[in-house]
């Protein structure tokens, strides 16, 4: 069975996408890190918004 | 471990409205701080003490904690102990004039600006592109009929977000001049050429008065639109902030004329002061617009840049409801903390070669829209009409060179270039 495609998320406050493909390697995550494994205490780099300000595109 | 309290000497001048007409002299006393007194607290003579936040990672943990910085206990912006006292007389005791968002706090923060999140989200802000683009095609014809020579930011950095904002909230044309006049009464309370006529500011009481005034004047102008809009609403912004609703009931006086005072101010300001930067470096590196013309995509870029040296939103001051750690220091409950917004996007840890403008810096995380939940309301409009305006100014811009030094307005909170004098050439059609 093959890996779900990789999905991109927009935050609703200012627009950061963060790509699962790319992840944030300058932030230490890697690329391929899915968004349920990005812990839920962390914020958006662009902007301080939560990850519940987040959307799948 | 760096020391913890600034000489006042150091400090005092980034306190002077004055001061900023010059602003290599105040990023030097920034970069001062940032090196020699990270996080330390200054005393400078007629003032609370501060903790100046000068680095970038401290200014980010500090304003994304809205529960524990608060922005409406204290005066938000930088206010001498003499003028927070004449704000409290004027309003019976609150320590700013003003309540729009900038000055609430959690949870009432969160209520007010879900008024207008929906408006001016991606997806809300979308419908407004068609008429963003046809100002920005106006402007761009004004400037380019101009030629060989303009103010750019007197003729149209000025006016080109001003009637983007107004025209979405639903001010008439023929009323702009005046948002744009009680706008630099505000901002530029300060500034010789911009303040309000006939303010002295030798007398203490001057900045409350003006301050006053303005508040009254956007009080009397918006008072019969919003009757209107509760009436008869339309497809504005107008109709969106004058019916808008708090835990189901309406606005609190206030804090209503305060959200279209903040709308028809910081909403075209802010702009202005980032377009007019723009402007004054392409005018010094024609590298850039060499670049931008052979690479449109990179508009954007160029426009994220701009917001980070312009950092038109210079300061916010925030107190302590409790005591907080950090940098192994301890901010006490009650303390005031001023934010550098212009210091931290020229934070060297934070930025490679802050002081030199790259278009293609990335990743660009600047916070000149802020940190946290008090990021701009306006974030998306602000990029959407300042890429619109560069989109059609860059593929006719042949070259563009400065005929005068630009000159700064004296303002220690909003601030940006009141005159960007250029000789400019047009690409043959």
């Amino acid at each position: 069975m093959s890996e779900p495609e990789y999905s991109v998320h927009r935050c609703g406050k200012c627009g950061f996408r963060y790509d699962e493909a790319l992840g944030l390697p300058e932030d230490g995550i890697p690329p391929g890190t899915r968004w349920e494994d990005i812990p839920d205490d962390w914020f958006c780099p662009q902007c301080g918004a939560s990850k519940a300000d987040f959307g799948e595109m | 471990m760096s020391e913890t309290m600034i000489p006042p000497e150091l400090v005092a001048p980034a306190f002077n409205p004055a001061s900023f007409a010059n602003r290599d002299d105040v990023h030097a006393i920034f970069t001062r701080l940032r090196k020699d007194y990270p996080l330390s607290q200054v005393e400078v003579p007629g003032y609370d003490p501060h903790w100046m936040v000068t680095k970038y990672a401290d200014l980010r943990e500090i304003a994304r904690q809205d529960d524990i910085f608060h922005g409406g206990d204290r005066s938000k912006t930088l206010i001498s102990q003499a003028g927070e006292e004449l704000v409290k007389q004027y309003t019976g005791g609150q320590s700013n004039i003003f309540r729009s968002l900038v000055q609430l706090d959690p949870p009432e923060h969160q209520k007010y600006r879900a008024v207008c999140s929906g408006a001016f989200s991606l997806d809300g802000i979308k419908a407004a592109l068609p008429g963003v683009e046809a100002t920005a095609k106006i402007y761009a014809d004004k400037m380019f009929s101009l030629a060989p020579e303009c103010d750019f930011a007197a003729e149209i950095a000025f006016l080109y977000p001003l009637k983007v904002v107004l025209d979405l909230i639903g001010v008439p044309e023929p009323d702009h001049a005046k948002m744009l006049e009680l706008t630099q009464w505000l901002f530029t309370y300060a500034d010789p050429d911009l303040k309000r006529p006939g303010s002295d500011l030798t007398d203490p009481q001057e900045i409350t008065r003006t301050w006053g005034i303005v508040f009254e004047e956007f009080e009397k102008y918006y008072q019969p639109m919003i009757a209107d809009r509760q009436q008869c609403p339309r497809h504005d912004l107008a109709s969106v902030i004058a019916n808008g609703k708090i835990d189901g009931g309406p606005m609190e006086h206030r804090a209503l004329i305060s959200y279209f005072i903040i709308a028809s101010t910081a909403g075209h300001d802010t702009t202005a002061a980032t377009t007019g930067h723009g402007m004054w470096q392409l005018a010094q590196r024609p590298d850039i617009l060499a670049d931008l013309k052979a690479n449109p995509d990179l508009i954007p870029g160029f426009v994220e840049e701009t917001i980070r040296w312009a950092s038109p939103v210079q300061q916010f001051v925030r107190s302590a409801t409790q005591d907080y750690e950090i940098k192994g220091r301890t901010i006490r409950k009650g303390d005031l903390v001023y934010l550098s917004y212009l210091s931290a996007n020229r934070d060297e840890e934070a930025f490679p070669d802050p002081f030199t403008f790259d278009h293609r810096r990335s990743p660009n995380r600047h916070v000149g829209f802020g940190f946290g939940g008090h990021t701009c309301l306006g974030i998306h409009l602000a990029r959407m009409e300042m890429i619109a305006l560069w989109k059609e100014i860059i593929p006719r811009l042949k070259s563009v060179e400065l005929t005068g030094i630009p000159r700064m307005a004296e303002s220690e909170f909003v601030c940006g270039p009141k005159t960007v004098p250029i000789r400019f050439e047009v690409e043959k059609a």
